[in-house]
């Protein structure tokens, strides 16, 4: 919790209340691998900050076949919005990938923090805005760049991932199949 | 819901129908499965052919078959580690075999979580011959540098049980016939004998396990290719003696020609039975995910055509496995 603190107040002041009342909405949680936070077909009321570890959001395909829609590690959000904000059921199970601690969120409590605490739109905004930001660069880069290209900038981005994800998370995450990052991986390894 | 149940023993086509039966009851330890996919094994045409009556006795009519993928849609009071919801595969116990039908009841002990990365229809032709493999060759210990002699390495268990060995480290031997050379090879085996063009016995020597998975004659010469003080471990010869007592045989004895085999070459005979079991199920499903065993599908049927699924396997050539796709 210390460290989303910090963060808020390393972008912006943060009054005492404000603080008070992160601290009583918040609650500090502790997950070990494989265990699932989010289930799809469940209803979603929490978003989660990551302090530790590392998390990812998926969904099955009417094949069975998962596909990986983000991982999250420290000092990022996770969550459905997709649920959260269409009040549905999950469409994405959300899964601890390694041991990791987190901050849970009331989605509720987060949304009244904001009009209770104005200054607080500051920080959710910046939150939204990198969220967005994240996901056009994940959308033109998958329509854009070569599997190989994006899969340097996946390396870039997670740079100790692939010690705790099994190369299928990747796969799936980069929309590539299982052999083709064999593939890509051999031609990094030649060059 | 509708089930593909044996009314009788005796030909596939006259021997098989389609039934309109209730969803099966839910036990304190089953889940019920929403079958999105099953899988045919040689067993479910030799319990249909009768030839396993004195053995695995059913009553008529049953639903057919015992591997199964698909997903929890509802769970007995005893069960913690499965939700509704969740994506699983198994072989299913004797007692409740049937997945041949929109819905079966499984014990949670003989379920795991499906591997993610591979399709409802991948994942339903794993159990039984992944556990056959595994545990035939857990019982071995199989291990780095083991020269290690598998027979039919395209059939269900055979191509698993190559890439089971491959990821422990052995050396890995192999027959298969001319037209499999090449996917088997695929799959990692070290040499792979053309049985229609080599005689295996010249090339396979002093190896440390013979895998028999064909019976007859080559359960008896795997004793001419294996090194002294070796291991056979077979799934389709005669019981060993220990097993043979398990299952409460008393006065069975080994028949004797491979009873002096045994003892001439010091090397040890095990009949394998396969048990249905989740947790060796989350292990090969670990092994598939991290790309060390990867599923072979031959054929993927309708479920209105599973008839003919059946046909197909009665003629022994598939390569890989039939499958039929329920929902």
């Amino acid at each position: 919790m210390e460290e989303l603190i910090e963060k808020i107040k390393s972008s912006q002041s943060l009054s005492q209340e404000a603080e008070d009342y992160l601290y009583a909405i918040s609650t500090k949680k502790n997950f070990t691998k494989g265990e699932v936070l989010i289930r799809q077909g469940q209803h979603v009321k929490n978003i989660y900050f990551v302090t530790d570890g590392c998390l990812r959001s998926y969904c099955y395909d009417k094949n069975g076949k998962e596909h990986t829609l983000q991982f999250a590690i420290k000092n990022w959000w996770i969550s459905d919005y997709i649920a959260i904000h269409s009040d549905e059921s999950a469409k994405l199970t959300v899964e601890c990938l390694k041991e990791s601690e987190v901050v849970k969120f009331n989605a509720k409590d987060l949304e009244l923090m904001l009009t209770l605490f104005p200054e607080f739109e500051r920080f959710q905004r910046k939150i939204l805005e990198r969220h967005v930001v994240s996901l056009n660069k994940r959308i033109l880069n998958q329509l854009q760049l070569t599997a190989s290209e994006r899969y340097d900038l996946f390396v870039e981005q997670y740079p100790a991932i692939e010690q705790y994800t099994h190369n299928y998370h990747i796969a799936s995450y980069l929309g590539i199949t299982q052999e083709s990052l064999s593939r890509i991986r051999v031609e990094k390894v030649k060059h | 819901m509708r089930a593909l149940q044996i009314v009788k023993y005796g030909d596939i086509k006259d021997s098989l129908a389609f039934n309109e039966v209730s969803k099966p009851a839910v036990q304190a330890t089953d889940i019920l499965i929403e079958v999105k996919a099953a899988a045919i094994n040689p067993i479910d045409k030799s319990i249909i052919l009768g030839n396993l009556q004195g053995l695995l006795p059913i009553p008529f009519p049953s639903t057919s078959a015992y591997d199964v993928s698909g997903i929890v849609v509802e769970k007995g009071d005893d069960v913690s580690n499965f939700e509704i919801g969740d994506l699983v595969y198994s072989r299913v116990p004797q007692e409740q075999m049937g997945t041949i039908a929109e819905y079966v009841a499984v014990t949670s002990e003989a379920v795991s979580k499906k591997p993610g990365n591979i399709s409802f229809e991948e994942a339903a032709g794993i159990p039984l011959a992944g556990l056959t493999a595994l545990q035939s060759l857990e019982f071995a210990g199989i291990k780095a540098n083991d020269r290690f002699l598998i027979h039919a390495g395209s059939g269900g268990v055979g191509s698993l049980a190559i890439q089971y060995a491959k990821a422990k480290g052995a050396y890995v031997y192999t027959t298969t016939s001319t037209e499999n050379v090449q996917w088997v090879k695929e799959l990692g085996a070290d040499r792979v004998i053309d049985y229609k063009t080599e005689d295996y016995k010249t090339i396979v020597k002093d190896v440390d396990i013979v895998y028999d998975t064909l019976g007859q004659k080559y359960t008896a010469e795997a004793f001419e290719v294996v090194r002294k003080g070796g291991q056979v471990i077979s799934v389709v010869g005669p019981l060993d003696e220990e097993t043979a007592t398990m299952f409460g045989m008393a006065d069975y004895k080994l028949p004797e020609e491979l009873a002096t085999l045994s003892a001439e070459k010091d090397a040890s005979y095990k009949f394998i039975f396969m048990h249905p079991n989740g947790a060796h199920l989350a292990e090969i499903k670990t092994m598939i995910e991290d790309e060390k065993i990867r599923p072979i599908v031959d054929t993927i049927y309708p479920f209105a055509e599973s008839i003919d699924a059946f046909t197909h396997l009665a003629t022994g050539r598939a390569k890989g496995k039939i499958v039929i796709k329920i929902n």
